[in-house]
């Protein structure tokens, strides 16, 4: 397990249609222990996305550093695997194959990499949807497998933009709690980017709030694991953590 | 990329063959009407077989030719140049295109190329294909090629282009290196365009053909049309259009159908027909 940190991380984008430079992230510092589930929430426009976009090294930043293990990345890499809003499954796959496609690159042999996909998907309840393509999937089917493939390949940190965005509000509970025991499982890091200040409280150990390209603040949350919504909702901690996230977040 | 969230219709299996047979009749009856009007309206007017042919007379040449051998000589002869051809136009356009897809600078550097020759595709070629290469099987393979190159090699860049990023995305997350890229991602996503590309380069092949075979040849379905013409063949002339015709729906519904069938619609990267 690795240590991420961001240093002074900054990105400035030129807008060819404006003619000008928009600053997105202006200074931004984070230390993420090994296995630690961190939440970012703020305002549309704070740089969330840009700051996940610059971790799994789609795009490149304009200033700072990213350190893995004190080594700074560039460019995409397996040991930070990424959970897509728009799921991002290769639609000529099966659901095994996308799961498998991570062990794939990696040189595991056939076999190995389909009982691999298999173990994986058991852990979602996907088991049965195996042999289908994605389009025979729903939503929330098909976000499991976006997980379930990211986290396939072993990643150190899994990086995860408004993974639960669009899909019904039951499912994306059920997404949740599976979510929680399944990082209580395999320990990754995982930074979860969301609008939805509950959800941010319900799955994080830290809910850092962003603000215009800044770090605003950042609340510890140490409620008990596993978690389940049935119990949360009446939990006065949760109720009083939730309150004040978003009063942060507003006053964004 | 169309992602049509239908779940596979689970009809039992006579619900589908009563369907295809359906399908079917629908299909031929339009051709059916055709010919029982022709079969009507030449006995009516009384038209000179040297203008128009009876249903009767074509079908004696083609039992004729099918007897003597001449039809399956021109029918191997074409199916031979088309297939050729085609391979390879799709062989050297799908690399091109996926380097021109991925490649700002080969895409900007080629494309007013291929505005210029993808006018001049195919047929255009003719006279000088017949210097390079004489009269014969290379001058009508190099047509054919030509007809197919330009518009594959265009359409699997547009096929490329139309990936979406989140997709390429995912694949180097995942730790797909470029190869990888290429084969997992770029290939199968660029497929849709590619087969349209290809349907549509074998429609122009198809056409570029019979008229390179009408110039560069002796043998043929082009030439046994052509030569036919000479003498006043008219029932032989409407036999080889027919032939043609039904060759290239053949073509559609034997090889491209069951591809498409079996890879993008079963993606859902197309609506189902
Ligand atoms: N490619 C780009 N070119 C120019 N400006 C961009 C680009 N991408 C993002 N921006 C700008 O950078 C800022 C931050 O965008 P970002 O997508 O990171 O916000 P976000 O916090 O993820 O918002 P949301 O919650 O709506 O997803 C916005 O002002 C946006 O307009
Ligand atoms: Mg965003």
């Amino acid at each position: 397990m690795k240590t991420l940190s961001l240093r002074n991380l900054g990105k400035t984008y030129f807008d060819p249609y404006a003619g000008a430079h928009v600053t997105a992230v202006h200074d931004v510092s984070l230390d993420v222990e090994p296995g630690e589930f961190i939440s970012v929430v703020g305002p549309s426009g704070c740089g969330k996305t840009t700051i996940l976009n610059m971790i799994a090294g789609f795009i490149p930043y304009s200033k700072g550093d990213i350190l893995l293990d004190g080594k700074p990345v560039h460019g995409p890499g397996p040991e930070r695997g990424v959970v897509f809003q728009s799921f991002a499954l290769f639609p000529w796959k099966t659901v095994l194959d996308n799961v498998g496609f991570g062990p794939k690159m990696r040189g595991v042999p056939k076999a190995e990499r389909d009982r691999i996909a298999h173990e994986y998907l058991a852990l979602a309840g996907l088991s049965h949807a195996a042999h289908r393509y994605p389009n025979e999937l729903s939503g929330g089917m098909q976000q499991r497998v976006g997980v379930v493939r990211a986290l396939a390949n072993n990643p150190d940190v899994l990086l995860m933009d408004e993974p639960f965005a669009s899909v019904d509000a039951q499912t994306r509970m059920t997404l949740q709690e599976e979510l929680t025991r399944i990082w209580q499982e395999r320990k990754p890091t995982v930074i979860f980017i969301t609008h939805d200040v509950s959800e941010a409280v319900f799955l994080a150990n830290r809910v850092v709030v962003l603000s215009k390209g800044r770090v605003l603040d950042e609340i510890a949350v140490d409620l008990p694991r596993p978690r389940i919504w049935d119990d949360l909702v009446r939990d006065d901690e949760f109720k009083q953590l939730s309150a004040r996230v978003l009063q942060m977040v507003r006053a964004a | 990329m169309q992602l049509t969230g239908s779940l596979k219709g689970r009809s039992s299996r006579l619900m589908r063959s009563v369907n295809s047979l359906a399908g079917a009749a629908m299909f031929v009856a339009p051709l059916l009407a055709l010919v029982a009007v022709w079969a009507a309206v030449v006995p009516l007017f009384n038209v000179n077989p040297r203008v128009f042919p009876s249903v009767g007379a074509v079908g004696t040449a083609a039992l004729d030719s099918i007897r003597d051998g001449t039809l399956f000589a021109h029918v191997g002869a074409s199916l031979l140049r088309v297939g050729l051809g085609t391979l390879i136009g799709i062989a050297t356009a799908v690399p091109l295109g996926i380097a021109m897809g991925v490649s700002p600078t080969v895409a900007a550097f080629l494309t007013p190329l291929f505005r210029f020759f993808s006018v001049l595709a195919g047929i255009a070629w003719i006279p000088i294909a017949t210097l390079w290469f004489g009269y014969g099987f290379g001058a009508i393979v190099f047509v054919i090629f030509n007809a197919v190159f330009f518009v594959v090699a265009y359409n699997t860049l547009l096929g490329v282009r139309t990936i979406p990023h989140t997709l390429r995305n995912a694949a180097a997350s995942l730790g797909a290196g470029r190869w990888a890229l290429l084969t997992e991602v770029l290939l199968p996503g660029a497929l849709p365009n590619i087969v349209t590309g290809i349907r549509t380069g074998l429609g122009f092949a198809w056409r570029g053909l019979i008229a390179a075979e009408m110039i560069a040849t002796n043998v043929g379905l082009g030439y046994m049309l052509f030569v036919a013409r000479d003498f006043y063949r008219t029932e032989v002339i409407v036999f080889g259009m027919i032939v043609i015709g039904v060759l290239w729906l053949l073509i559609d519904r034997l090889l491209l159908v069951p591809l498409e069938r079996a890879t993008i619609e079963r993606w859902g990267m197309v609506r189902r027909a």
